[in-house]
């Protein structure tokens, strides 16, 4: 145990020599492990409050995202590009609504991002945009003042429900309703406030949202014709399957499908939604786990190749070391400690970069991050194994060094 | 074998039988450093070995000191057969048994005296963290280094680097201090405080041996072996050995403190 202290100490101060030069070593090691961690606490925060957020919706939902994701299965690009893809619009909310007998109601919805700002406060929030028929819909209770109505959505009023921390911030104390804000510069009519819903169990906040008519959000703020997404309420749960089958038929024939031909939509309900979320889930995990291998890989040979410069560079050390008495093991224990110490040091240099942009991301941009312990005993398990691995061999070649010889070395 | 000549056997400290070593350089050519050197050194004894330059002295030091193996004969070490030992065992023995003192100091730059003193003590296991210290303390002290524990060896003189070099060999109270031209990187009057120190270790009863090319350092001791082209052709008693101490007195200090500054100079240079 004291042995192994001195070691360490002698790594330290040997690193310690040439400190740019170690830092550099350890850079392969840094850049793998925070990239991984980093990652990993706002993919996998992205994801349950995605999971939280499809549980909290409402019940009975039947939901219409653009594209095939049956087709597309694994293709991350594609199920992450939902915001962008244009196969939905406005019709197709109306088609099932005006067609459909076991639905109670369709609410079209974009989900999108803006600054709101009221005198010289600004802050930046989640859009959720829908009909008025999203009240009954998704769980969306008004506090005070109304929701949005159907000549709203109709004319496309520049009328705008807030959020409690968006109140809080723009307004304090005072009554928002009929103030007039700006959305991405456009003046906004405040018509009404959400009940406030907390916090996530993930610590997302969810009342730092504001809410426009969707025809405002297509034509005033983000200037588009499609939907991101439809949600239909089934009028029972029981119904859920064949009113999944009747919105495929009205949709086959809104789109001008032909049999045979592969759908341009998907519709699930929440639980094949969850199921559709984990394997996105495990194609990040491998994407991650990929370059974490690499960049470990990279650093570990960087290691390897420092080690072998610093056998080198150190012989006359070793030579003499050896004449006063150490064995080949004493050398190879004090340059596999070195390259350990080389490799955890970058390990816990990532994780501090990781937490570090984990919590950046998590104050400046509408990503929340989660810093779990997982993924820091993993980059810590393998960083030491990357040392131990690429370090053996300096080490060995360090040990088996003649004393004589490694004196004369000039 | 009668009583008289196994009583020396036993207390010779090294007894090398016809020990030699070739180099081999390439396929064909090769250099036969040592061609047989058969010699005994007894507990307590103070040798020189004296030679011409590549007369093999340091190729014989080394192999007395464990850091290199005969290609023939046998070395007796306090009556152990070296030449059956293995690496581990090697460096037990250059641990415990020798103190190497060389002509180029050998010290780890980055650690101050204390530290360097201690080294050997880092690869033996036995003794408390205070019963080294006290070992560190008293060997810089038994070199006149006391107060110096902290310096490292670029804020040394030559001569004190050699001084913390013999602490460093004496620090395990090994049977025999081996020194290869321990003053041969000196000047001449940091050569003699080297010298007195060694005749003190040697008066205190430490058994040592030790190499040179110099007459006048030779005389200190009292036998001079002498090697040329690897064999041993004389030996000689020194019958009134030069006492350093006595030639210390002697010497002009203040010329010494301009020769030493002038070296200084010259290195800075
Ligand atoms: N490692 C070596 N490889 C080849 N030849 C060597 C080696 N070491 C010493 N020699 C040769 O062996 C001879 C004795 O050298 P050495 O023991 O260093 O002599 P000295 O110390 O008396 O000057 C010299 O001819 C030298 O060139
Ligand atoms: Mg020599």
């Amino acid at each position: 145990m004291k042995r192994l202290l001195e070691n360490i100490k002698i790594a330290f101060q040997s690193l310690n020599i040439n400190k740019l030069r170690s830092f550099l070593t350890m850079l392969g090691i840094i850049i793998g492990v925070g990239a991984v961690v980093a990652m990993m606490s706002v993919g996998v925060s992205a994801q349950q409050t995605v999971v939280q957020s499809i549980q909290n919706i409402g019940s009975n939902l039947i939901i219409i995202s653009p594209g095939n994701i049956e087709e597309e299965r694994g293709d991350i690009g594609a199920v992450i590009g939902t915001v962008v893809r244009d196969e939905l619009k406005m019709e197709d909310a109306e088609a099932i609504k005006r067609e459909s007998t076991l639905i109670e109601d369709v609410a079209p919805v974009i989900v999108g991002s803006s600054v709101v700002s009221y005198m010289n406060k600004n802050i930046q929030v989640s859009v959720y945009a829908s009909t008025d028929s999203a009240e009954k819909v998704y769980n969306f209770e008004i506090a005070e003042g109304r929701f949005y109505n159907s000549s709203d959505v109709a004319n496309s009023a520049n009328v705008a429900i807030l959020g409690q921390t968006v109140v809080k911030k723009l307004f304090g104390r005072m009554d928002p309703i009929g103030k007039t804000i700006k959305i991405d510069g456009k003046n906004f009519v405040v018509i009404g406030t959400n009940k406030p819903m907390g916090a996530t169990q993930f610590g997302v906040d969810q009342d730092k949202i504001i809410s426009v008519p969707v025809t405002t959000a297509q034509n005033k703020l983000y200037g588009f014709n499609y939907v991101n997404l439809i949600l239909a309420k089934a009028k029972s749960e029981d119904a859920m399957d064949e009113a999944s089958r009747e919105i495929t038929k009205i949709l086959q024939r809104q789109h001008k499908i032909r049999p045979g031909e592969p759908n341009d939509f998907t519709v699930q309900n929440q639980t094949q939604i969850l199921d559709t979320l984990s394997i996105i889930t495990t194609v990040f995990t491998i994407t991650i786990s990929s370059i974490a291998g690499i960049s470990l890989l990279v650093g570990g040979i960087g290691i390897m190749n420092i080690m072998l410069v610093s056998v080198m560079e150190r012989t006359r050390e070793i030579g003499i070391r050896k004449a006063v008495g150490a064995k080949n093991k004493d050398i190879l224990v004090q340059f596999l400690t070195e390259s350990i110490v080389l490799s955890i040091t970058g390990g816990i240099l990532g994780i501090i970069f990781a937490v570090a942009v984990s919590l950046t991301l998590s104050k400046f941009t509408m990503l929340q991050t989660t810093v779990s312990a997982m993924p820091i005993i993993l980059a810590l398990t393998f960083s030491t194994m990357v040392g131990l691995f690429f370090g053996i061999y300096p080490a060995m070649r360090a040990a088996r060094l003649n004393p004589i010889d490694a004196l004369r070395y000039e | 074998m009668d009583m008289n000549k196994k009583e020396e056997y036993n207390s010779a400290i090294i007894n090398t039988i016809e020990i030699t070593k070739t180099y081999r350089l390439g396929e064909r050519e090769e250099v036969r450093a040592l061609k047989g050197v058969s010699l005994k050194i007894q507990r307590g004894e103070f040798v020189a070995i004296m030679g011409p330059s590549g007369s093999g002295k340091s190729t014989l030091m080394n192999i007395l000191g464990c850091l290199d193996t005969p290609t023939s004969g046998k070395y007796f070490l306090e009556n152990i057969d070296v030449s059956k030992l293995n690496d581990n065992q090697l460096a037990e023995i250059r641990n415990k048994k020798v103190g190497f003192v060389f002509q180029t100091f050998n010290l780890l730059p980055r650690l101050d005296a204390f530290h360097n003193v201690g080294l050997p003590l880092i690869y033996s296991r036995e003794g408390s963290k205070n019963d080294k210290k006290e070992r560190i303390l008293s060997s810089l002290e038994a070199v006149g280094l006391k107060g110096l524990e902290k310096h490292r060896p670029n804020e040394l003189s030559g001569g004190e680097r050699q001084r913390v070099a013999i602490a460093r060999a004496l620090v395990n109270d090994p049977s025999i201090i081996l020194a290869d031209e321990p003053t041969g990187n000196l000047d001449s009057r940091s050569g003699e405080e080297i010298m007195a120190i060694f005749q003190k270790l040697n008066r205190q009863g430490r058994t040592i041996l030790l190499v040179t090319h110099e007459l006048e350092i030779a005389k200190h001791t009292q036998k001079i072996i002498y090697l040329r082209d690897g064999i041993i052709h004389n030996f000689e008693k020194i019958k009134n050995p030069i006492d350093a101490e006595q030639k210390l007195k002697e010497m002009p200090r203040l010329e010494n403190k301009m020769i030493e500054n002038k070296i200084k100079q010259a290195k800075s240079v």
